[in-house]
């Protein structure tokens, strides 16, 4: 008969296991508290006396005074460290001063946003004040709306909100933007890359109305650590800003550990299936009904696991206490979630990152990690969803064979001491600076001589006037144009069209069942693609490319389904170059052709290979920035060409991933292409492309810190323990020992990287 | 790379929306005018200029005299219906409450687009009103998006506190647009009026929703006014009209557009006298059976219980069909008004109504039995024969039976226990 285990218990055990690599315990730490502010309102101070708060944390009394001041703020909070008061607290003030004062909050997500409003309200509620909050959503009905614009203090929405319904309708929401004093930017972290280019840019559009109701709101973000807090918001909101991190909350005692599954292949170094890893130790703590969160890099794998350990445990607990969460599900689905989790009456949730952000979900013990998420901000983000509450908790990251996750579990201390990553935007991206520009020529006519918050956008207006969208009186640059612009734009996608996702099992009830942009559209639901939502499969039965619309319908098969995507690269100008020893580097613009060619069929308990079929679908063109690092004639002498293939895709494959760690990106935002006769030089080269139109700065970042990355990449090869390659350094094709792949690779890096 | 030619070449990823091609078989058009002919070329089409803080703006009026025996009934119709809105019914939507009929602004805009957000523009606005000596029509002509402000006051100069806007569609579309564009020039002009506004679209949609293919204005013009427009550019086509006179400072290229609006605000004068004469004096204007079921059930949800049950009365000799769905509305009715016998007879004669009654007319019936005549055996009855109904017909798919049916099962159960005490 086995008893019950407690966490702890499962803690020794953990700490037995051979296949733990490393173990970190971050200690407990003591609260660290100011006083109360002399200024703050009675009411106020009396709130927060109800609540046993009888002094702040350091980082929140520095907030509310340099906000009080009217400076920017960011503040950098760790999870559950009572960011919710570095914001609130000031807002507050700022009505108790002046009744007729507005602020806007906003957040990533819907959720965010709903757990906001109520905590803020219960605050409201205890000061005994007259103060609307609401939130400003899809979901807000038509009838409330009215209200929210007329009356409320403090409007809480989201980017897409602001761009598509708030910002282009302002002429309905005067007094807001008459009276608005704060602008509330909560993760700010979470707008980098593609996404937060597009919020810079919604951010320069809501300055631009403000000033024109003639308001001049100040900001108060906050953001999780990450390396250029400070960089990242004053690029974002195009001011400058005060860092506050003090951080004065207290932490409870948690065990990160590394967990690197047993190798079963010694020569080429393969290790055991990191999610059938993940799906045991899970189940260790799923079994005790310890409340457990497993992270999965994509949606495919959320599916799968989720359906593993639904079945690992399902003679000690009810299946539906497992549940998936993801980009992908209807809202309502979501809620229901969420709800669930904070009742208790789900123990385990199988999400990706969408659960990253800080939604309360209340005390889950375990976090389990199937391979890195690809930054250490992220990592922290997702290992701050165990132990909020200051209890003891475990992480476990299970490592993957990918050359990341061998990379980052040969060096733990650059993940534990090594400073976590720099987010990037580049809002003068010239298609999403073309977007926004024609939403706020929409929003408020140009007048020459006008910047875009200080860019200079004469030569975009006169070419928009040349396609007849503006309408240029001399003085002037009016909106002439029919469409409703921001309709046209999202923040979210690469690509702005979505695939509609449709369940015809039922013939009587064909339902929507979620969405995907065009580009994951191409391998995700090609026609007989097995896609899964929620743990059920569905075969694709038609895409209809022309209408954006997948037909599924449920089946029930024993494979999952992977495509190829061939891609061509052309490069169109050259703006810098270097020399890298002998070889070359180059920066400049290219144009990306991409194909989804065919896919594989594969079976979901060995992951062997049981057959494949062809994909029609038409080229994606993609105009973008990349780097090409290009190799010395007579580097390879005489050569196979198949051989300097592999060797160039070898190359490929380290250097995305190296680089990916340290430009802050998704693997798939930074895209290698190997080449063996390169059409612009004629010669052996890899390219390194930014996976959006108009390039998002990551591959102009990776040029700036090339030798770094040579260096690193250098580094990461070496130190690999297989013999003559595996797929964690130089990738599948790399194993072939005959080829000296490996070898190679350590060649030309250290041929190009310079010790000087 | 330049900007310009990174533009040209990224052409494919951005979304330029479609382009304002311009329009396609244009009327004949005389060339554009020189810059200072620019007020010789908008006289030529009835435009005069005014001006308003340096900014000139253009404006039409022009008077269509009574001239048939027709136009003068119009005028004596109207007479009446402000006598009629005067003595009753003035909380009715169709009714202005007595006001003169000279303070009524038929009205109607032309915008850039469809959309209700700030960058969509009103370029014309235009209104008829019923004077003593015919029908007048006033237009405004926005010359560029920079003189809103004269555009704006013009229209504002010629409205008072105390006239009555009839529109359509124009309580969702053209007035939220007219504010939407004050709100922009508010500090140099008049505060909006408050005043009544009149929706023609609202009262279209309640009578023939269900007969017309689409309540569109045009639509209406023709079936049921039995006006024919010829040579009509259609409103669709009015923001891509305006651009290309934007773009090549042709007001000659307008007139289509200025034309079909004159027309809309003329239309609805006779739109709005033909609805209100349907409903107040039938035989005046007669109606078919349709049109006084949905006349009758627009009274009924008004609670003006006297004239609904007029034109149910009508609906039933107008229609040779079986309609149970009138004696269902008169039971139900008669049920809210306290008349319970009326109403038991009423729901009896729709489900005597030819093959496939309504099957709330059992439920309601039956609630009537158990409710006021305190009879479970008899509403039970009435349950079951519902129950066995869509069970019969095999209706229980649809989503509006399976509901049903948990009702009535629900109902059939209670009843079975009431009536074993």
């Amino acid at each position: 008969m086995f008893g019950k285990k407690t966490l702890t218990e499962l803690i020794g055990e953990l700490r037995n296991d051979p296949q733990v690599t490393h173990w970190h315990e971050v200690p407990e730490e003591e609260a660290k508290t100011s006083p109360m502010p002399e200024d703050m309102h009675e009411k106020i101070k009396k709130a927060l006396n109800d609540r046993l708060i009888n002094d702040l944390y350091t980082h929140q009394r520095s907030a509310y005074e340099h906000v009080m001041r009217g400076e920017n703020i960011t503040a950098v909070t760790p999870t559950a460290s009572g960011k919710t008061l570095c914001y609130n607290l000031p807002v507050l003030q700022r009505h108790m001063i002046n009744p007729s004062s507005r602020a806007l909050y906003i957040f990533p997500t819907k959720a965010l946003a709903q757990d906001q409003k109520s905590e803020l309200n219960e605050f409201i509620d205890e000061m005994d004040v007259n103060i609307n909050s609401y939130t400003y959503d899809g979901d807000t009905p038509a009838n409330i709306r009215q209200v929210v614009r007329k009356a409320g203090h403090v409007v809480i929405t989201n980017p897409d909100m602001l761009h598509s319904a708030i910002l282009p309708h302002h002429t309905k929401w005067i007094s807001l933007f008459e009276n608005l004093e704060t602008i509330v930017i909560d993760e700010l972290h979470t707008y980098r890359g593609v996404f937060g280019s597009h919020v810079a840019n919604v951010i320069r559009r809501l300055k631009r109305i403000c000033r024109y109701y003639g308001s001049n709101p100040s900001f108060i973000c906050t953001s999780a650590t990450i390396a250029n807090p400070e960089e990242l918001s004053e690029e974002l909101l195009g001011e400058p800003v005060r860092l506050i991190n003090n951080n004065g909350a207290p932490k409870g005692r948690k065990h990160f550990v590394f967990y690197n599954p047993p190798v079963v292949h010694k020569q080429l170094n393969i290790r055991k299936n990191g999610t059938k890893v993940v799906n045991d130790l899970a189940a260790r703590f799923l079994k005790e009904k310890i409340q457990t969160i497993v992270f999965a890099r994509s949606r495919v794998r959320v599916e799968i696991i989720l359906s593993h350990l639904q079945e690992l445990v399902k003679n000690e607990i009810n299946r539906r206490s497992i549940r998936g969460y993801r980009g992908g599900y209807l809202p309502n689905q979501r809620r229901e979630i969420e709800r669930n989790l904070r009742s208790g009456e789900t123990i385990g949730v199988v999400s990706t990152n969408a659960l990253e952000l800080g939604v309360d979900i209340g005390q889950l013990q375990v976090c389990v990690m199937n391979g890195y998420p690809g930054s250490i901000a992220s990592s922290w983000q997702q290992a701050g969803r165990a132990g909020r509450r200051q209890d003891e908790s475990v992480v476990i990251m299970v490592a993957n064979s990918s050359p990341l996750d061998q990379y980052l579990f040969q060096h733990p201390e650059y993940f534990f001491e090594g400073s976590p990553e720099t987010a990037r935007i580049n809002k003068n991206n010239l298609i999403i600076l073309v977007d926004h520009l024609k939403c706020a020529a929409y929003e408020l006519p140009f007048n020459r001589g006008d910047t875009f918050d200080g860019e200079d956008v004469t030569e975009i207006l006169d070419y928009l006037t040349e396609e007849r969208v503006l309408h240029d009186t001399h003085t002037q640059w009016f909106w002439m144009n029919d469409a409703f612009p921001a309709h046209n734009i999202s923040l979210r996608s690469a690509a702005q069209e979505n695939v509609v996702i449709i369940d015809q099992s039922a013939v009587e009830n064909h339902r929507v069942i979620g969405e995907m942009d065009t580009f994951s559209a191409l391998t995700l639901l090609h026609d007989e693609a097995i896609y899964l939502h929620e743990g059920t499969q569905y075969q694709v039965e038609y895409l209809d490319w022309d209408e954006k619309k997948a037909y599924v319908r449920e089946v029930d098969v024993e494979y999952f389904t992977d495509a190829n995507l061939a891609v061509k690269l052309k490069v169109l100008e050259i703006d810098k170059e270097k020399q890298a020893g002998n070889h070359m580097i180059q920066y400049g613009d290219v144009m990306v052709t991409a194909m989804a060619t065919i896919f594989k069929k594969i079976k979901l308990e060995t992951f062997e290979n049981i057959g494949s079929g062809p994909i029609h679908l038409p080229e994606q063109e993609l105009h973008s920035n990349g780097i090409a690092l290009t190799f010395a004639e007579g580097t390879f002498n005489d050569e196979r060409e198949d051989v300097i293939e592999q060797v160039l895709m070898g190359m490929a494959h380290v250097l995305q991933h190296v680089a990916c760690v340290h430009v802050m990106c998704d693997k798939n935002d930074l895209h290698p292409v190997p080449e063996v006769k390169a059409v612009h030089s004629q010669k052996p080269t890899v390219f390194l492309y930014d996976r959006y139109p108009g390039g998002i700065g990551l591959s102009e970042s990776v040029y700036n810190q090339i030798n770094h990355i040579l260096k690193e990449s250098l580094d990461f090869v070496w130190e690999c323990p297989c013999e003559g390659g595996c797929p964690s350094c130089v990738g599948v094709g790399g194993t072939d020992s005959s080829l000296q792949v490996k070898k190679w690779v350590l060649k030309l890096v250290s041929q190009a990287a310079s010790y000087d | 790379m330049s900007v310009k030619s990174k533009l040209l070449r990224m052409k494919n990823h951005l979304q330029l929306e479609n382009k304002n091609e311009p329009a396609a078989d244009k009327i004949e058009t005389p060339p554009a005018p020189k810059q200072d002919k620019m007020e010789t070329a908008f006289k030529d089409i009835g435009f005069e200029p005014f001006y308003f803080d340096g900014e000139r703006s253009y404006r039409k009026r022009i008077l269509y005299p009574y001239a048939t025996e027709q136009d003068y009934d119009l005028l004596k119709d109207m007479e009446r219906i402000k006598q009629f809105w005067g003595a009753e019914l003035s909380d009715h939507p169709l009714s202005f409450n007595g006001k003169e009929i000279d303070r009524l602004l038929f009205f109607d805009t032309e915008t850039t687009g469809l959309s209700t957000g700030a960058g969509n523009v009103i370029f014309l606005i235009g209104y008829a009103k019923l004077k003593s000596e015919g029908i007048e029509v006033t237009q405004h002509l926005l010359e560029s998006p920079s003189d809103e402000a004269a555009f704006l006051s013009g229209f504002l100069e010629d409205f008072r506190e105390d006239d009555y806007l009839i529109s359509y569609n124009g309580k969702s579309f053209d007035w939220p647009q007219v504010k939407s564009r004050h709100s922009f020039i508010r500090k140099e002009l008049p505060k909006l009026p408050e005043f009544g506004h009149i929706d023609l679209l609202h009262s279209a949609r309640r009578l023939w929703k269900h007969e017309l293919p689409s309540c569109r204005l045009s639509i209406v013009e023709e079936k049921k006014l039995n006006i024919r427009r010829t040579n009509d550019i259609p409103g669709s086509m009015a923001p891509i009209l305006y651009f290309d006179y934007l773009n090549d400072k042709n007001p000659y290229e307008l007139r289509g557009v200025i034309e079909h609006n004159d027309q809309d605000v003329r239309s609805l004068v006779h739109l709005y006298k033909n609805l209100v004469m349907k409903l107040i004096w039938e035989n005046d204007v007669p109606s078919s059976g349709m049109e006084h079921y949905y006349m009758g059930e627009w009274f009924d949800k008004l609670s003006i219980y006297e004239w609904a049950e007029k034109h149910y009365e009508h609906a039933i000799h107008k229609t040779t069909t079986p309609f149970p769905q009138v004696y269902y509305k008169l039971g139900v009715m008669y049920k809210k008004m306290g008349d319970k016998e009326k109403a038991g007879k009423y729901l009896e004669l729709a489900l005597k109504q030819g093959a496939s009654p309504p099957v709330e007319a059992w439920i309601e019936r039956s609630k009537l039995a158990e409710h006021y005549e305190k009879d479970p055996a008899k509403a039970y009855d009435y349950a079951k024969q519902g129950y066995q109904y869509i069970k019969k017909n095999g209706r229980f798919n649809e989503k509006k039976y399976t509901r049903q049916l948990a009702d009535l099962n629900k109902r059939l159960k209670r009843l079975e226990k009431k009536q074993a005490f």
